[in-house]
């Protein structure tokens, strides 16, 4: 455990070296909540009606608030990049040659960007938050939000095994930007992240519950603004559980067929 | 001038290479792109199946509006954002070392280099939006308003590098640059909408903004004006004025930046 609290350490470092990078992008994250605020706002002037989506105005700007937040949790940029660039670079021998699993080395450096991440930007997001507060339902009980904590452990779980089981098809294909590419966009849409799911066609939302990437996003945040049940809520964690343990299981699987293939080109 | 043209086509030519070197990892990639334009129009029709316009667009204007937008980002992609997006590596690694020595104008060696083909690829799809949604919007065009239209796209394109050219050189700075990537994102998310929208918001501060100061709203309501809805040519006028002064600035502010560049490594 020591070794992959060094690794948590020195991710800690790292991430707090560039911090005029830092936070611009994050400065820069609230942009687009601007656009979703005032398009919502003329679609519903638009529409004529008080709901859409079963959504209120108010109710969609919440969404696309605590998007943002959920979000953090379990987007992985450059998780999946990064493994396909240690296979095809041969970087990926000094950690063969180490007495470190990888997956994990992988988690410990995920999980420090996440606390900087979340430590840094906190300061932007309560400022967000403060200034939209007319939009959000206010604070739900212990219970909600013990409920919606639990989901975004597991949405950040979840995140990085489908981005690392993506990563792992580089042993098979050199490259798999193309691969994460599509991923990204199937993921940007049917996580909820674009609009939320429940605008669909009841058919496409039908096949859209039995896609792992729902559960990314979508669910937690509206147990976030209670509209699940504590029963549904707690389903939605058991699935979420569920595709956690089934990804990491195809990560493992991966992973020992691939080493098998992996040829330690350069490095 | 013809020694530019041939740099130009010899980098072409290297990009093309390099692109068909991996055809698997291009067409996939293209796949991709083929997608996220499907998600947009989906998304278009779901706001659509919910109101008949959205500030005085209708689905089809909007439609072509949306098209307008594919077609500036696929341009500006294809030939710049890989070449702003390389500034701060080669900043970072020292590398920018190799441009400078060479006997060419830097900033155009910056900017050239590598073209993406992959985002080539949906200029056809962008403009066969775009014909189709006009067709249906039942708009007549002539052959001045499409020639206009193609001055004020690359008018677009030269406003979109200069900001981004500019932006990415303050990497000499702040050595690491990921905010360029976030900052074409969101130029992108604003740009694609009707300006009009932001007119309600901070009593009409943030629309100013986005319009006289750093006009990315421009970009892509201008030229789709020209064509869906009322041509306004103040507006045409503007966005030429300022795609030339932005494009100087980059210049300006690449020489200025240069001024500090310390190299790195050994």
């Amino acid at each position: 455990m020591g070794k992959y609290w060094s690794v948590f350490r020195i991710a800690l470092a790292d991430r707090l070296v560039y911090r005029g990078d830092f936070f611009l992008s994050t400065f820069l994250h609230f942009v687009p909540i601007v656009t979703t605020i005032l398009l919502w706002d003329a679609i519903f002037k638009g529409s004529g009606k008080a709901t859409l989506g079963g959504m209120h105005y108010t109710e969609m700007v919440s969404y696309y608030l605590l998007v943002m937040i959920t979000r953090v949790f379990g987007s992985m940029p450059r998780l999946a990049s990064g493994i396909g660039l240690d296979v095809r670079d041969g970087g990926l021998r000094k950690y063969l040659l180490q007495p470190i699993d990888y997956v994990g080395y992988l988690l410990a450096w995920r999980v420090a960007h996440k606390i900087v991440f979340m430590m840094m930007a906190t300061g932007p997001y309560v400022i967000v938050f403060w200034v939209c507060r007319g939009f959000l339902p206010g604070w739900p009980g212990l219970t909600t939000l013990g409920l919606y904590v639990t989901s975004l452990v597991l949405a950040f779980l979840l995140g990085f095994s489908i981005n690392c089981l993506i990563g792992m098809f580089s042993f098979w294909f050199l490259e798999v930007a193309s691969f994460l590419h599509l991923f990204m966009t199937v993921q940007y849409f049917l996580s909820g992240h674009m609009f939320p799911l429940s605008m669909l066609p009841d058919s496409v939302r039908q096949v859209v519950v039995w896609l792992p990437f729902a559960y990314e996003t979508y669910y937690p945040t509206l147990i976030f603004l209670k509209q699940l049940s504590v029963g549904e809520s707690l389903r939605i964690i058991a699935v979420q559980a569920t595709w956690v343990a089934l990804i990491w299981a195809g990560i493992r699987l991966a992973w020992s067929r691939g080493v098998r293939r992996y040829a330690a080109y350069g490095g | 001038m013809v020694r530019y043209g041939r740099i130009l086509l010899r980098f072409w030519k290297n990009s093309l290479i390099r692109e068909m070197t991996f055809r698997g990892h291009f067409f996939v990639q293209v796949v991709g792109e083929v997608l996220w334009i499907a998600m947009i129009l989906m998304f278009v029709r779901v706001i659509y199946t919910q109101t008949s316009s959205i500030q005085g667009w209708s689905e089809h204007q909007y439609l072509f509006l949306t098209g307008t937008h594919l077609l500036v980002k696929s341009l500006f992609e294809t030939f710049f954002f890989g070449n702003c997006w390389r500034v701060s590596h080669l900043v970072q690694t020292g590398d920018l070392d190799f441009v400078l020595l060479r006997p060419a104008s830097a900033q155009f060696l910056l900017s050239v280099e590598k073209v993406d083909f992959t985002a080539l690829a949906n200029v056809p799809v962008a403009a066969g939006i775009c014909i189709w949604s006009a067709s249906e919007a039942g708009v007549s065009v002539t052959v001045g308003r499409v020639a206009l239209y193609l001055l004020v796209l690359g008018f677009s394109v030269t406003l979109l590098y200069s900001l981004l050219f500019t932006f990415a050189m303050t990497s000499v700075w702040f050595v690491r640059q990921t905010g360029l990537q976030s900052m074409w994102f969101y130029v992108v998310s604003l740009a694609r909408y009707p300006s009009e929208i932001y007119q309600r918001f901070a009593g009409g501060v943030l629309w100013f903004v986005l319009v006289f100061v750093i006009p990315v709203l421009l970009v892509s309501n201008v030229p789709a004006n020209v064509i869906v809805r009322e041509l306004d040519m103040r507006f045409v006028g503007y966005l030429g004025l300022m795609a030339f002064v932005m494009l100087y600035l980059s210049t300006v502010m690449f020489r200025f930046s240069m001024r500090w560049y310390r190299s790195a490594s050994s």
